[in-house]
């Protein structure tokens, strides 16, 4: 406030006045960090948005994980379930395969074939020399993973591959299952053409 | 105040700039004291039948809903905002260095204001509040506070842009953002729950925002623009800085805006996350008012002596304890122990008597000598009620948190609760005596005033004419 502007003011009466000082880099920088923790905070806890995502869940993915599920739904949950401890390491979660270790599952002729009687072989025999799915040649060897699966989480694991990942094929049944496993005399690990000569 | 002051040139002189001030403070303050009164006596008699569960229950307009709703709503609508708009034109013209613009209008705005206050109180005590916290008075009273607010944001404004700086004084950013502020939630929230209401839990979404910007981001607009205005004024040393306070304001209405959202409330998980993240970072601008607040009075060549410097330091030392308790409030941790307690309205009332009501009440006694061009009636009340304020806080305040942590931590008994609500009671009635010595201070002067005004009228009317006159 210029003196001018005073002159008819007595110094009891004079407006205050405000300094210059600036403000020092260290509040901003307190702030910058808190803004950082603040919304590391809301990631973890606000279920981005979500209008399904009460406290104290945290956000979709805990949400379904704790849903109570019934019929189709929860033979799907099983199968993921199986899926990702027996199958996932080598097929990948996202059913892409491995290169040099495992086909892919995601649109394999095998995986979405109208009939499961071959792919119902491969987890309950496993597999050994050259397979070719997609038109590409795999050359290795598949243990027996799925037979000590019993046959609802089996049909669980193969309704799961055949419904995820894009492909659309029909889900599949415990007695379905049953029927396939009846069959097998053997506990030879399949090959390629042996598979071949099967119905689908 | 001065005599000799006259007007030169363009320059107005502190005692006019005042003097036209004087009857909208009257009406604003007048009405106030008197609801401060009327509000605090409603609030000991809530508060007394939580020990005294016979107490007035024979009385259907007196029951604990009934009282408690209207005494809350006393207080804030009809003292907190009138009084406060008061300090804030004066501090308008002050600044502006220019007379008050269309002085009638808050005059008659205020008289709008009181009687929707009036009309509200008895709403809600013949039990037709419309049931939202803060927000009870009746669909009729929204128009009536609404149209008289904005009345007296129009002369505060209009008295703004006549001001002979250009450069703005930290004050006016708070104090202008509060009468936009004020406006834009309270028809946003009735809009939403009294006249056209939403349905479903949207409802309690609204409710919180209001609460928390009227209760929490208003009052500190408003509360801090007056003690920036007084610290410095009064402590005869300039507020440390202009940047401080710039940084202050946007942070505090930046992150001010998003609280009030309690943990656990049943709405999607963000909404709690959202506010949660917001008060963490209300420290930020609790920090800088610290500052701002140390670097001003410190080395201030005033001795405090219970007079109105005394009011404001201890308000905006409060303000910054209450912003805290916000804070701890809406840390999740924290809310475990402290939701549905006590807890949340010690936190309330600090902010509503421990911080606004101080500051606008030291305000009120420094203005008021001013605008009337004579000392008050009894001075001395000034100190005695900085006392019976800071004692009536002290008490209220510090047993309803107390016992709220208790509450939390243990389970609830009523032999724990008791003796705190009982010092709660005392502190009320500390509150109640220090709004009584207001209350008499702006009633004598405005009597005083009035027959004054009554002896230069009938002066006026019965002097004998002049015989030159008679003549022509």
């Amino acid at each position: 406030m210029s003196d001018e502007s005073k002159s008819c003011a007595t110094p009891s009466n004079a407006e205050p006045t405000a300094t210059r000082s600036t403000v020092p880099m260290w509040i901003f920088s307190a702030t910058l960090v808190l803004i950082y923790l603040g919304t590391v905070y809301f990631d973890h806890h606000s279920g981005w948005f979500s209008a399904k995502v009460y406290s104290p869940y945290a956000n979709v993915d805990e949400l379904e994980l704790y849903q109570p599920k019934s019929g189709a739904a929860a033979q799907l949950a099983r199968g993921k379930q199986v899926y990702e401890q027996v199958c996932g390491l080598c097929h990948g979660v996202d059913g892409l395969g491995k290169p040099g270790q495992a086909p892919p599952l995601a649109e394999s002729e095998f995986v979405t074939a109208k009939g499961i009687t071959r792919l119902t072989h491969i987890p309950l025999l496993g597999v050994t020399g050259s397979i070719k799915v997609q038109g590409k040649d795999w050359n290795m060897a598949m243990a027996a993973m799925g037979a000590g699966l019993s046959d609802s989480d089996l049909a669980s694991v193969l309704t799961y591959i055949r419904t995820s990942w894009g492909n659309h094929a029909e889900v599949v049944d415990a007695d379905a299952v049953k029927a396939v496993r009846a069959t097998i005399k053997s506990s030879a690990p399949m090959n390629g053409d042996q598979l071949m000569k099967m119905p689908e | 105040m001065n005599v000799n002051e006259k007007s030169n040139g363009d320059c107005v002189s502190p005692s006019q700039i005042d003097a036209s001030c004087r009857v909208p403070s009257l009406a604003l303050f007048g009405g106030a004291a008197l609801w401060l009164v009327v509000g605090l006596a409603l609030a000991l008699i809530a508060s007394i039948k939580f020990h005294q569960p016979a107490f007035l229950a024979d009385c259907s307009l007196l029951t604990y809903g009934h009282v408690q709703a209207a005494a809350n709503d006393l207080i804030l609508y009809g003292f907190a905002i009138p009084a406060a708009l008061g300090v804030l034109l004066w501090i308008f013209a002050r600044l502006s260095q220019a007379e008050l613009v269309l002085p009638l209008v808050p005059v008659v705005a205020a008289h709008i204001w009181h009687v929707g206050v009036l009309l509200g109180t008895i709403g809600i005590l013949t039990g037709n509040s419309t049931g939202f916290a803060w927000l009870e008075y009746p669909r009729l009273v929204f128009p009536l506070l609404l149209v008289a607010f904005i009345l007296i944001a129009i002369s505060a404004v209009a008295t703004f842009g006549q001001r002979k700086e250009r450069e703005l004084y930290p004050s006016h950013w708070f104090l202008l953002a509060a009468l936009l502020w004020f406006p834009w939630i309270y028809s946003t929230a009735n809009i939403f729950l009294v006249v056209w209401p939403v349905r479903g839990v949207g409802q309690a979404v609204i409710n919180w925002w209001f609460v928390n910007n009227l209760l929490f981001v208003w009052l500190a607009l408003v509360g801090l623009g007056v003690a920036f205005y007084f610290l410095p004024k009064l402590g005869g040393k300039p507020l440390h800085s202009r940047f401080w306070a710039q940084f202050a304001f946007w942070t505090l209405t930046l992150f001010g805006t998003f609280l009030g959202i309690p943990q656990g409330a049943p709405v999607p998980a963000w909404y709690p996350a959202a506010s949660a993240l917001a008060s963490s970072l209300l420290i930020i601008p609790l920090i800088a008012i610290a500052i701002i607040f140390v670097k001003t009075v410190c080395g201030a060549n005033v001795s405090c002596k219970g007079g109105p410097f005394c009011y404001i330091k201890f308000g905006t030392v409060a303000f910054l304890l209450s912003g805290l308790m916000t804070i701890a409030v809406s840390c999740p941790h924290f809310s475990q122990i402290t939701r549905f307690t006590w807890f949340e309205t010690a936190q309330t009332q600090l902010q509503l008597f421990g911080f606004f009501a101080i500051v606008i009440l030291g305000g009120a006694y420094e203005i008021l000598p001013r605008v009337m061009g004579s000392p008050l009636p009894f001075p001395k009340f000034i100190r005695f009620q900085h006392w019976c304020f800071m004692l009536g806080t002290l008490l209220l305040v510090g047993s309803l948190a107390v016992s709220g942590i208790q509450q939390g931590l243990h389970d609830y008994s009523f032999d724990l609760a008791l003796p705190a609500l009982r010092i709660s009671t005392l502190g009320l009635f500390f509150l109640l005596l220090g709004s009584l010595m207001f209350a008499a201070n702006i009633f004598v002067m405005t009597i005083k005033w009035n027959l004054a005004l009554g002896k230069t009228v009938l002066a006026a009317v019965i002097a004998p004419l002049k015989t030159a006159e008679v003549k022509s």
